[in-house]
Parts: C-alpha cells; structure tokens; sequence
C-alpha cells in the first residue's frame, strides 16, 4: 500500500527544487561568463583580421562577397549597425556610402524614369559618378543589392524588384507594387521588350480582361508607364527605365 | 553636305512611341511637353527656320519619325506651341492659330 507523502518529504523536495535552481543560475552564469570571454578573443581576432584585410575589403568585390556570404551562414549581419564591431572592417562604411550614392542615381533619373530604374542602369551611372579609380569600378551588383535593400529601412520608399533570373529594377518612389504590378514588370522584361499591352499580359498570365488593364492602368497613374495610342491593334504601354535609349541617354 | 536630319542631336524621347502621344498622367504629361517645348526650339534653331505652319507639320521630320512609325497629332502640336507662346517663343500670325513665328530667344532676350 502506498503512503502519501510526508510533510518531511515535501520539505525535502523543495529544498532540492531550489538546489537545482541554484546550480542553474549558477550555470547560466558560467556560460555567460564564458561567453563574453569568447566575444572578447573574436573581438580581438576580429580586429586583428581587420587590420591586415580593412583595404582588401573595400577593394575587392569577390572578397566582400565571401565576408558577407560567411556572415550570413552564421547569422549575424555585419550591416545591421555601424556600432557593431564588424564596423571595424569598414564594411558598413563600405555600404553606407554606397547607399547615399544610390539615392542620389535614382533621384537624378527620376524625372525620366518615374523612380524605376534598372539595376543594370543604376551600376553605371554610380560607377561613373565614383571615379575610375580600380576600386571605385569594381562594384557589384551584389554589393548594390546589399545596400539597396538596407534602404528599406528608411520606410517605403525604396525596394528592389526581381524581374527576371539575374535582373532587378530598383525602385525609389513610395507608390507600392503588388503582385499584379511586379507581374507586369516581369512580363514585360522576360519578353525582352520596354512594351506591354492588355492581350499581352492576358495571353501570357492568363488574366482576365479587367485585371490586366487594371494593372496597366496603375502603373501610368505611378508615372511609370506611358501610354501609345498609335499602335495599330491596341494600345501599348512602355517603361522608360527598360528602353534602351532612355537607359543610355546620358542626361 | 549634310541633311537636316543628321544635324539634330535628337533626345532618347524622339524614338520613343508613346512620346507621340499626349500622356493622360499630370506629371508624366507635364515632363513631356517640356522635353517637346525644348527639341521644338533645337530643332528650329539648328535648322535655321521660325514659321511653324500646324497644317504641314507632318511634312517634316520634327513632327514626323517614320523609322518608328509615329506622328505627333496636330491638336498636341498646338498644345506645344500654346506652350512655347507662354514663355515667349511663339507667336500666332493669324487668328486661327495655323501659322507660327518660333524664337529660340524670347523677345526680353533680344
């Protein structure tokens, strides 16, 4: 037959529960203790490996890649603050400059554009604006995606849009795009054209009617497309960030 | 020796179709009629000329791109030179408004 506990036996279960709290805090403070040694020993390698490296950094796109690739499999993001001690390195300099460089691209092309402008476009235009200083010529498109999408913490305003495998439209202007719209975007550029119509993206999205025109219709009112009402069939719509001249035009 | 075609730096707009059609959107509309008010008076002054006549205006190659097929109708053209009237670089000669002296100087400038 079973007994039921004890008072003596109570006591002494509580008494155990508070020991093996203790010897938890007491662990957690160890670990902690250790853990601040270790950041202190990487702190002091991070900086080590920055002073031998720092120019390697700035200079070098393939380098800046490899940085930021290990990075983020470690999950930190030496971007997120210019007091973190990745800062060291002069990579979140590196990126902070590059970020005021673009705002100032895409507010200089932004009257013939309308705030769209193709990643493509927007590599050449800060590349020349930098200098031809090797270093200056050897940014990425990678470094400016990178840059770019921290801008989006400045509210809406900036965001990068994927159209195609490999190709992005960096866009600075409020007015966000939804599904629809960035569906365009993509159909147009995947055809390899700076036009699309209504039966266009009807036939290759499978759209109804009044969706398609819907879309097309807030992309004129966003200032950007323009509409060609000279277009034998049907009206074309024409994005002046993908037409060719407008992208080489140098004013 | 050469034609007045190839002496005209034309603007990256000029081969762009819906250039050619008056854009429903304020802004976009507004940016346009400026980048016509300006090609309008370059191309004037490169080719030497000052009457605009709205009734031959698809005659010349101003108004006119055949390589992408697209004119720019006679009601946006007088837009245009509404516009260039407000800034004093046009001038209606008859009261019908058909025919035009263009400036590339306004008359304060002369």
């Amino acid at each position: 037959m079973r007994r039921k506990p004890g008072v003596g036996a109570i006591h002494k279960q509580k008494y155990e529960q508070e020991r093996y709290r203790d010897k938890g805090t007491e662990l957690q403070e160890n670990q902690f203790e250790q853990m601040t040694k270790q950041l202190e020993t990487f702190r002091i390698n991070l900086e080590e490996f920055a002073s031998k490296h720092k120019n390697e950094i700035k200079k070098n796109a393939q380098f800046r890649r490899q940085f930021t690739e290990m990075c983020a499999s470690i999950g930190v993001d030496p971007l997120a603050s210019g007091k973190g001690f990745w800062s060291v390195l002069g990579i979140g300099d590196f990126y902070y400059e590059l970020a005021v460089q673009i705002v100032e691209v895409c507010l200089a092309t932004n009257y013939k554009n309308g705030g769209l402008i193709s990643l493509d476009e927007l590599r050449d235009r800060l590349v020349r604006a930098r200098g031809r200083r090797q270093e200056h010529q050897e940014i990425t498109n990678e470094d400016l995606l990178a840059s770019a999408k921290k801008l989006k913490i400045l509210g809406n305003g900036f965001s990068v849009v994927p159209i195609s495998k490999g190709k992005y439209l960096v866009q600075s202007i409020p007015g966000e795009l939804s599904m629809d719209h960035t569906a365009v975007l993509q159909q147009t550029s995947n055809a390899g054209n700076a036009f699309i119509s209504k039966s266009l993206l009807q036939k290759e999205l499978k759209w109804e009617g009044e969706r398609a025109q819907k879309a097309l219709d807030h992309m004129v009112k966003e200032g950007l497309a323009w509409i060609d009402n000279q277009n034998e069939e049907e009206p074309l719509y024409w994005f002046p960030s993908l037409f060719t001249a407008c992208i080489a035009s140098k004013t | 020796q050469s034609s007045k075609m190839t002496e005209i730096d034309w603007p990256w707009q000029y081969s762009f179709p819906p250039f050619f059609t008056l854009q429903p959107h304020a802004e976009t509309r507004a940016k346009q009629i400026a980048a016509w008010k300006s090609l309008v008076l370059d191309y004037f002054r490169t080719t030497k000329q000052a009457i605009l006549d709205i009734r031959e205006i698809h005659s010349t190659p101003l108004f006119n791109n055949v390589s992408i097929d697209r004119k720019l109708p006679s009601e946006v053209v007088s837009v245009i030179v509404e516009e260039l009237a407000k800034s004093g670089n046009a001038t209606p000669l008859d009261k019908a408004k058909l025919r035009w002296v263009v400036s590339w100087h306004t008359l304060d400038e002369w």
